[in-house]
């Protein structure tokens, strides 16, 4: 699927400028950058939480599912939240224990810890199948046995649905894990787009040389 | 003193006609007016919290001078509305418990579109970027908020009931604290200490700190309960 080209400003200060993108479906897109590159931006205005300039629309036709940074539990339990987007237990349970946190089903989602918030909304964006799903950070509060179940689910959900996936991650070694294509934002402008492991080892441009060299890939 | 406080407790005991007819009255003003309230308040001070739209910063700003409104300011409003002069002198609503339950109603809404408002304009957007970025429609949106906001909807409810039952200068000056009519506790207690027939007025008194003890006491129960 693509994107139509578009630009995002805040208060006169333009921080996202970019090109006609191709995610390609059954496949996963990391986005790299470093921090204030535009990838929450980004990932905010293609999921329709925010609208570009002039308000076009950036991608038509397809749905979109998003899981934000910081992901709200719904005031009810951990199981319940996570049927609220998909009424099939079995689906909910099986990805409650890839991603442990049977045991919590019962469990009111506003007393998880911050990793089982993430493992748990994690769990409800799996629910449903969408065209293409936008996952923010989704391991940044998990530790590593978490992140690798969880890396696990997406890499399943991406191979069964067909869907592609948009993964915003700081993590290279992640990206590295999951991604079939990488996308480099910096400043708000896409310097470098390409397969992952020739953007990771051969990278053309100078600012995606400087900040991998800093991650000591 | 001592005695004062003896003879009141006795008053309570003995269930006497009078403390009990006030006790209905109040209960008749303050139950109904707060009820009136939630109903108005609630879905105003969600909507205020969760949506942005123009006029809205204007809105807060007049319920915010709303809230600290003094009761007798808004009593004497009333009072110049339906009296003798006023427009609405043909209702006959004057030194009625209806005109005190409407004046109860324009004091407490703005205290509940407040804490709902406060409460909201903190939770909606979170949960709102959630629940779209799932794909959920405005109406499940909705739902789910107001799913949040139960514990705020007890606690502005039992805040506006406990604004409602202390008040004393609006349903003085519209209900004319008439013994057998709309005299309420606030009101009995005045009157009855101005007479120096200080028993009732305790009684009354106790009473009411009675219930402001229970509504604090059920406000943290609930708490704990409804915020899981």
């Amino acid at each position: 699927m693509k994107t139509t080209a578009f630009t995002k400003t805040y208060s006169r200060r333009m921080v996202l400028s970019l090109p006609e993108l191709t995610l390609p479906e059954g496949k996963i897109t990391a986005v790299i950058g470093p921090n204030g590159s535009g990838k929450s931006t980004f990932a905010k205005v293609l999921s329709g939480i925010e609208a570009a300039d002039g308000r076009h629309p950036v991608l038509s036709g397809v749905s979109v599912g998003y899981l934000p940074q910081k992901s709200f539990p719904f005031r009810m339990s951990t199981e319940k939240n996570i049927l609220q987007n998909g009424s099939d237990p079995a689906r909910a349970a099986a990805l409650m224990k890839a991603l442990g946190i049977e045991a919590l089903a019962g469990q009111s989602a506003k007393k998880l810890s911050g990793g089982e918030t993430a493992r748990m909304a994690l769990c409800r964006i799996l629910m449903r199948r969408y065209d293409l799903l936008i996952l923010d950070e989704p391991t940044a509060a998990m530790d590593m046995e978490s992140t690798l179940a969880a890396e696990n689910c997406i890499r399943a959900y991406c191979a069964e649905s067909g869907c592609g996936v948009l993964l915003i991650t700081h993590s290279i070694s992640q990206a590295r894990r999951l991604a079939d294509q990488i996308v480099v934002l910096h400043e708000g402008r896409l310097i470098e787009q390409g397969d992952t492991e020739r953007v990771l080892s051969s990278p053309r441009e100078a600012q995606t040389r400087r900040f991998l060299e800093f991650f000591g890939v | 003193m001592g005695s004062s406080i003896r003879k009141a407790i006795e008053l309570i005991l003995s269930a006497d006609p009078e403390l009990l007819n006030i006790l209905s009255t109040t209960a008749k003003v303050c139950l109904t007016s707060s009820i009136l309230a939630l109903v108005l308040g609630v879905p105003v001070g969600i909507l205020l919290g969760a949506e942005r739209f123009p006029g809205r910063k204007v809105l807060l700003v007049l319920n915010r001078t709303l809230i600290g409104m003094p009761p007798v300011v808004c009593g004497l409003l009333f009072y110049m509305l339906f009296s003798g002069v006023g427009p609405f002198r043909h209702l006959h609503w004057l030194f009625t418990v209806k005109l005190m339950i409407l004046a109860q109603v324009v004091l407490i809404t703005p205290i509940i579109i407040g804490v709902m408002e406060t409460f909201v304009a903190d939770t909606a957007p979170a949960l709102r970027e959630t629940a779209r970025g799932l794909g959920f429609g405005r109406m499940k949106e909705y739902r789910l908020l107001m799913n949040e906001c139960l514990y705020s909807i007890f606690s502005a409810y039992l805040l506006s009931f406990a604004r409602a039952i202390a008040e004393v200068g609006a349903v003085a000056m519209v209900g004319g604290a008439i013994a057998w009519k709309t005299n309420v506790m606030t009101t009995a207690i005045m009157m009855y200490t101005n007479r120096g027939s200080f028993t009732l007025g305790i009684a009354l008194g106790l009473i009411l700190l009675t219930l402001s003890l229970l509504v604090n006491i059920v406000l943290s129960v609930m708490q704990g309960r409804l915020s899981r």
